[in-house]
């Protein structure tokens, strides 16, 4: 009973620590979802050839947090971080077709639920399977550094909403490969404000080369079977 | 007459307005005064009972005059028009200043976002105290600048409208000009040719300030890699 009590409280803390609540309608989100098609796929399957991730069945508090970072600019604005500073526009777009005689809180108010609208509809769709195109990564040797990972994504890649961690398994290797990169560099991760991207810089400083990141994705890589 | 509905706040704006200015008059002119002659011949012309229509084949020496003179006069115009159109081309696009009296700052378009290289206080690019911002330029009033504009992906044009400058960027080539600003304030920057989806919400801001303010924030901010503003 008072293990019981205790979870709840804790899943209370957990919900509140990731900060979102999943509030969107993911049939209001499926229009808004137009302009992302343009980039990540009607299915939302990405293409690697313009470095758009697969975002389909995504859960809907990460994208609804990720978009937020990108609105508020605490990801996507580092002069190296091209591909971000290209999706940060466009989660500025969100909200756009609101009331344009709404202002303050309440054009706020009609942002945010287009960004839950489509965060919902992210996640509501069929997840994709993306082709293998990263090579040279031992999953044997990444198994091993993976250990650091699983703490937050979980030992099945299945991420951990209570600390913002988001799934791995079935992500695309090459999105993995830049974002590692990226976090390695301070290109991601770099903003006070964004939290679990600063938690996530320090893990990625873990990994000692390229040739480590593609074994560790290599491992991640076995757990999306 | 332009500067009431934007501020000109570079040297060269007025120059440009100057151009428009012109442009407009001498056209706006012609077009009246063909509307004037148009409508005269309409009326005077109109359908009358037992007249029957004529057909005019433009060859009586009476009839030409209607071309003739015109064309000479329009050619007259286009006299002051090239005459100013070229003076301006030539100080804006085809002078740069002098590497001593100016300071160089790159300009980078990608989909959908501008980045600035400032030189920081060494006043030199690719060095250590480069300051680089996304979608936010800063620079000092009353001081020229050499742009070395450049894009990482597709056809962009990188405009100031405050400064009327207007300036197309091509991937893989390096296109030099330069501005001064001759007030101080924030301003809108924003791109021009049409680049993708995100083309109409490329835009940045430049901030004009002061020399002393200027150097505070190059002080404070090289060799840090600065960030854009947070609020959307």
């Amino acid at each position: 009973m008072v293990l019981g009590k205790w979870l709840v409280v804790m899943a209370m803390v957990m919900a509140g620590f990731s900060g979102t609540a999943n509030a969107g309608d993911a049939v209001a989100g499926e229009p808004v979802f137009d302009l992302c098609t343009q980039c990540h796929g009607t299915a939302g399957e990405g293409n690697p050839s313009i470095a758009a991730p697969g975002i389909a069945g995504l859960p809907e508090w990460y994208v609804a947090a990720q978009l937020r970072k990108f609105r508020n600019g605490h990801r996507g604005t580092h002069p190296k971080d091209a591909e971000g500073m290209r999706m940060r526009p466009m989660a500025l777009t969100l909200g756009i077709n609101a009331d344009p005689a709404l202002s303050g809180e309440a054009k706020q108010d009609a942002q945010d639920k287009d960004l839950d609208n489509v965060a919902a509809y992210v996640a509501s769709l069929p997840q994709t399977k993306p082709a293998a195109s990263l090579e040279g990564g031992d999953s044997a040797r990444g198994q091993g550094l993976y250990a650091v990972c699983m703490a937050c994504h979980m030992p099945d890649g299945s991420g951990n909403q209570g600390v913002g961690s988001p799934p791995l398994a079935g992500a695309s290797d090459w999105y993995l490969f830049s974002q590692l990169k990226k976090f390695k560099a301070g290109i991601r991760g770099n903003k006070p404000e964004d939290i679990t991207g600063v938690t996530m810089r320090g893990m990625a400083g873990t990994l000692a080369d390229e040739q480590a990141m593609k074994d560790v994705i290599a491992y991640i890589k076995t757990l999306s079977k | 007459m332009l500067e009431h509905y934007l501020p000109a706040a570079s040297t060269y704006a007025s120059d440009i307005d100057g151009l428009v200015n012109l442009i407009f008059w001498i056209v706006g002119v012609w077009f009246v005064l063909c509307q004037v002659v148009f409508f005269y011949f309409i009326i005077k012309f109109r359908r009358k009972p037992g007249v029957k229509a004529q057909y005019i084949t433009g060859e009586e020496k009476e009839q030409k005059r209607w071309i003739s003179i015109p064309h000479a006069l329009v050619l007259i115009c286009d006299v002051f028009i090239v005459y100013g159109a070229v003076t301006v081309w030539v100080d804006i696009k085809q002078t740069l200043p002098e590497p001593e009296e100016s300071t160089p700052v790159r300009v980078i378009g990608q989909q959908w976002a501008w980045t600035f290289v400032h030189a920081g206080p060494d006043g030199l690019l690719d060095t250590p105290d480069d300051i680089e911002t996304v979608d936010e330029l800063r620079i000092q009033v009353n001081h020229k600048y050499r742009y070395q504009l450049e894009s990482e992906d597709v056809l962009h044009n990188f405009s100031i409208p405050v400064f009327r400058l207007k300036q197309d960027a091509i991937p893989g080539r390096v296109i030099e000009g330069w501005f001064e600003a001759t007030q101080t304030g924030t301003f809108d920057v924003q791109c021009a040719e049409i680049c993708g989806i995100g083309h109409g919400i490329m835009a940045a801001r430049i901030v004009i300030e002061p020399a002393a303010d200027h150097a505070a924030w190059m002080s404070e901010n090289a060799p840090r890699t600065v960030l854009a503003a947070t609020t959307p």
